[in-house]
């Protein structure tokens, strides 16, 4: 992991008023609109909350938020720095450091949810554990392996898995306890990254696909032997990390439901059909209906802040307007 | 208290199976009704306390200090026993799973522990019904059948709380002054807490609180402004938190023209600094009618310094009409001034509007201008509904007050306008929610905060909203905001007006009575009802005309208004204030109703709330086969809520909490061009701006009701 970071060697002034592909403008409008910080979600309305969660249930929240903050981190130093190199339009540059900062900011974002949450001791404990769980490192051990990788498409791959797949054995917790009204401004929180990590997977994963045009039929189909075989590396280490975590509250079978829901939306991210069929993806319509991000969500002023509102385009009035 | 289920999905998932659609693209009503069921039976049933008789039950809840025995011994106990049986003869059903549940969960007496259920909903209604009438056995009755038949429901906390041993007020919403004084701000704080305690929702006036760099004993730059007295505020309402219930709730008004307006606002920024940022408190500015013609001739708005015009008019800057005394204030050197440019400042209100919702908007002008009462109204409360006069206290210095002014409460409920309808003697179904409504008033006594009480117990002043409007017109297949819709909501509300001011009227005479300061209102001179006797209100589409003669509502005549206008001259009014349009949430769900006259922000609503989770909610009346009745407030826009809010405002006294819906394709123009529409049809205060963001095209959760077009 010593080994010299590629930059690219040669940068022309970047000119948004030509653009080459729509999309880049599209999904950096979408991201910088959507753009937040963690101090705008009052956690502090989840402590009597965590108090009620038993100390089991404690635990587990903890690991599952030090296994997204590595995640993130990786994701925000390595993954979608990875990909600035290998980026066809200058544009496509501009949306790759857009995404590392928020996942540096969503890394941060655990951290205020432990930091108002629990004591230093628990948050170095969870933290510990994270260094030691096998499965976890592992998980992170692949995605840097391709990272570090010379396939410009294949990190994409990678990454695409990453921000679509392996972030959502740690989601769902979050997602069921706001089901069960539990730490419902987390999951305020939660839901935030989830609407940014679905623009990211759906990004490269578009952009993988712009990749693959220019390629051969050969080629084509040794990369979606490799994705698919990636998936299948994953998706083991991922059901043992997921047994890891839930088991000890029962919750493991119904994540895995989880963790193929996901997988299919990585692989059609990514232009592929699905691998697992529908009856294995039947995730509980609780966590599945808790996803959606959007503003149709009514709360009230007792309960936070929700999780809807975007930085609005500004537009200057005219004398038209005015005319009354 | 969440058991596994016995057989298959639990209540939780069933309930979340109606935000997504079945195999042919129907929305899945069934599951959410197989819900409220399943939640019956797995849940409320096994643990709900059994007693043998009405009698062992009643007994063992005074015993167990559980119900306050005073509302019972105000009544024989064979009438209990015969008003019990007549609200279980309706045969109560819940219609939705949130209903049953936001029920259970947050209304119903439970054992002290929190485990098990002392009422069902009967109950419930059976005690507040005997609470509120206060010994009178035949309004009791009336209130029984109204609440049963829902078409009138109290708020929450007169709903929560009446004949509870352990209880909160009745009353939930207060408005509060603060002076520019260290005395007011103090005292102000320690009401917030109290009231926050009790339950109560708190906004407070700032705009007579001198600004950032004023003097201070006549030191230039000393004060710090507004910004420290609203982190404060904002503290304390976290720190007060109902034994853990909730936290406290408070908003905070200023002026336009205060000089730190433009700091009030950016306390809401994404990237506000941590010192400044405000998260949990709501915001709302006070905007005179001078502030839109600057902005029309595109010129500067002057902010004035509160401490100079103190000084200057003798009294405080909120009791001044900007308006009146721009050009003067303007002129005068004696005045401190800064200036923005006005559009400006309504673009950056737009702006901050898109981030964050806030701040809530009052029209000053036309505000007063619709005030029949003498004084002045310068603030709103948490949900910019109320809209009452106030006076300033005058404190000691250790805080006591050496002259107790008028502050705000509001007691509030709201009736089912389509039950209300379906009843078919609006005129009852108003009458009772008056006295129910002034029963809260005149048994309500908050003496920690003695201006409060001060306020109230002259004013009698209550606040009788509406719900149920989208579900209502959706049922008898009319549009939203189409012809039809708005000509119903004003003949609705021009008949609900009448009725309300002639049960205060009756209310007057029983009690030989009025509010305080009748004499000098416009319902005295009679001025008020010149626009109903000078003008004939009649249906203006078939179809409306059409909704009322079958229903066999009357339709009030001029000459009903001209003698009601007589006995009003002859009796007076007991309520200073009768009609505000709050946003019900909670109540709107156990009353089966959309909220307030809002059109439905989603066909199928995610109700988010600290104790329930996330719980999704049918419009009310919503099939499969009427579905094009039920679009949704973003698809309706702004315009046509706007016109609907009109026609129901022309006939309110206060206000009406009236929110705004936008797709995230719109700019801050199109949020400026909607105030500016709401301005101009003489619409009195904006609750939030709600911006919708889709998925972006291939992210979607798949076959979501809420999150697909």
């Amino acid at each position: 992991m010593t080994e010299k970071l590629t930059l690219v060697s040669h940068v022309d002034a970047i000119n948004w008023n030509r653009i080459q592909d729509d999309k880049d403008v599209e999904v950096w409008n979408r991201l910088t609109a959507n753009f937040w910080l963690p101090e705008k979600v009052p956690i502090s309305g989840d402590i009597q909350s965590w108090a009620t969660l038993t100390p089991e249930e404690q635990t587990l929240t903890m690991r599952v938020f030090t296994g997204l903050t590595l995640l993130d981190t990786i994701q925000g130093t390595v993954g979608a720095v990875s990909l600035i190199p290998d980026a066809l339009t200058p544009h496509e540059e501009a949306v790759y450091t857009n995404i590392a900062f928020m996942e540096s900011v969503h890394a941060k974002s655990y951290s205020s949810i432990f930091s108002t949450l629990c004591s230093t001791k628990e948050i170095d404990e969870a933290f510990r554990w994270s260094t030691e769980n096998q499965n976890l490192q592992r998980k992170a051990q692949i995605v840097l392996e391709y990272y570090h990788g010379d396939d410009p498409l294949k990190r994409k791959v990678a990454s695409t898995l990453l921000e679509s797949f392996l972030f959502y054995s740690g989601f769902y917790l979050p997602m069921h306890w706001s089901s069960r009204a539990k730490l419902t401004n987390t999951a305020d929180m939660i839901r935030l990254i989830i609407r940014d990590e679905a623009v990211h997977g759906y990004y490269i994963g578009y952009k993988f696909q712009k990749g693959l045009e220019k390629e051969t039929p050969e080629r084509r189909e040794e990369l979606k032997e490799y994705t698919f075989n990636l998936l299948y590396d994953l998706y083991e280490n991922e059901v043992q990390y997921t047994h890891d975590l839930y088991d000890g509250l029962g919750m493991a079978e119904d994540v895995k439901k989880f963790l193929h829901y996901n997988a299919n939306k990585a692989l059609m991210n990514l232009g592929y059909e699905a691998l697992f069929p529908s009856n294995v993806c039947d995730v509980s319509p609780a966590i599945l209906s808790a996803l959606s991000p959007n503003a149709d969500e009514n709360h009230d002023f007792f309960s936070g802040s929700g999780s809807s509102y975007v930085i609005g385009k500004h537009e200057e009035t005219t004398d038209d307007d005015w005319d009354f | 208290m969440i058991e596994k289920p016995r057989t298959g999905m639990d209540y939780h998932s069933l309930n979340a199976m109606l935000n997504l659609y079945d195999t042919e693209g129907n929305i899945q009503f069934d599951k959410d009704r197989e819900a409220a069921r399943e939640y019956f039976l797995q849940h409320v049933n096994q643990n709900t306390v059994f007693f043998h008789s009405l009698k062992e039950r009643l007994d063992y809840l005074v015993e167990k200090n559980y119900y306050e025995p005073e509302v019972l011994e105000q009544y024989d106990f064979a009438f209990v026993q015969q008003l019990t049986d007549r609200a279980y003869g309706k045969k109560f059903r819940f219609p939705t799973f949130l209903g049953a549940f936001k029920y259970y969960t947050s209304y119903t007496l439970k054992t002290f522990d929190g485990q098990r259920y002392l009422e069902r909903y009967e109950d419930r209604v059976v005690m507040v019904a005997l609470a509120l009438a206060a010994g009178d056995e035949e309004l009791a009755t009336s209130l029984v059948d109204e609440i049963i038949a829902g078409r009138f429901q109290p708020a929450t906390p007169t709903f929560l709380n009446a004949g509870k041993a352990q209880r909160g007020e009745f009353v939930s919403c207060f408005l509060l002054r603060i002076e520019d004084n260290m005395e007011s701000i103090g005292r102000s704080i320690n009401s917030a807490l109290q009231l926050s305690k009790r339950g109560g929702g708190v906004a407070l006036s700032l705009s007579n609180i001198r600004e950032a760099g004023a003097p201070i004993k006549h030191i230039e730059n000393q004060s710090s402004g507004i910004i420290p007295v609203m982190k404060l505020l904002e503290d304390s309402f976290t720190y007060a938190n109902q034994l853990g219930a909730r936290q406290g709730a408070g908003a905070v008004y200023l002026s336009a023209h205060h000089p730190d307006i433009m700091k009030f606002m950016d306390t809401k920024r994404e990237n506000a600094d941590e010192k400044i940022r405000i998260k949990t408190l709501s915001l709302g500015i006070v905007v005179p009618d001078i502030t839109f013609e600057l902005a029309r001739t595109n010129e500067d708005m002057y902010l004035f310094s509160p401490y100079d015009v103190e000084r200057v008019y003798g009294v405080p800057f909120g009791d001044i009409s900007i308006t009146e005394k721009y050009h003067e204030m303007v002129d005068d050197s004696r005045i401190r001034k800064t200036k923005i440019s006005a559009r400006s400042f309504f673009q950056t209100v737009a702006e901050l509007q898109f981030e964050s919702g806030y701040p809530y908007i009052v029209f000053e002008d036309t505000v007063n201008r619709a005030n029949p009462v003498k004084g002045r109204i310068n603030m709103s409360n948490l949900c910019s509904e109320i809209l009452q006069v106030n006076t300033p206290s005058v404190f000691n210095e250790d805080l006591t007050y050496e002259e107790t002014g008028k502050d705000i409460s509001c007691n509030l409920g709201s009736m089912n306008i389509a039950t209300a309808m379906d009843g078919g003697d609006l005129g009852k179904t108003v009458e009772i929610a008056v006295r129910g409504l002034t029963a809260v008033s005149t048994q309500s006594s908050i003496d920690s905060v003695p201006s409060i009480k001060y306020g109230n117990d002259r004013a009698h002043a209550i606040g009788l909203g509406q719900m149920n409007l989208h579900g209502y017109l959706g049922r008898e297949r009319i549009h939203y905001g189409s012809e039809e819709g708005v000509d119903f909501t004003n003949i609705y509300f021009y008949t609900v007006l009448f009725h309300a001011i002639a049960a205060s009227n009756k209310i007057a005479k029983e009690q030989g009575t009025s509010f305080e300061g009748f004499a000098d209102s416009k319902y005295a001179s009679g001025e008020f009802f010149d626009k109903y006797t000078e003008q004939e209100w009649v249906p203006a589409t078939g179809r409306v005309a059409e909704l009322f003669a079958e229903a066999g509502i009357a339709i009030p005549t001029q000459d009903d208004w001209r003698e009601l206008k007589a006995s009003v001259q002859e009796h007076g009014i007991f309520n200073q204030n009768l009609q505000a349009v709050p946003p019900t949430g909670s109540i709107s769900y156990i009353n089966n109703s959309t909220s307030s006259i809002h059109p439905i922000a989603s066909k199928i609503e995610i109700r988010k709330e600290g104790k329930l989770g996330r719980v999704y909610y049918p419009a009310p009346f919503m099939t499969n086969d009427n579905l094009e009745y039920f679009q949704d407030a973003y698809e309706i826009g702004p315009e046509k809520i706007i016109d609907t809010y009109a026609a129901a405002t022309q006939h309110v006294d206060q206000g009406l909490s009236l929110t705004l819906f936008f797709q995230d394709t719109a700019t801050t123009r199109d949020i400026n061009k909607a105030q500016i529409y709401a301005w101009r049809k003489g619409i009195k205060t904006i609750y939030y701006i709600r911006i919708r963001q889709l998925a972006l095209e291939g992210t979607e959760v798949d076959g979501c009701v809420s999150c697909m077009l």
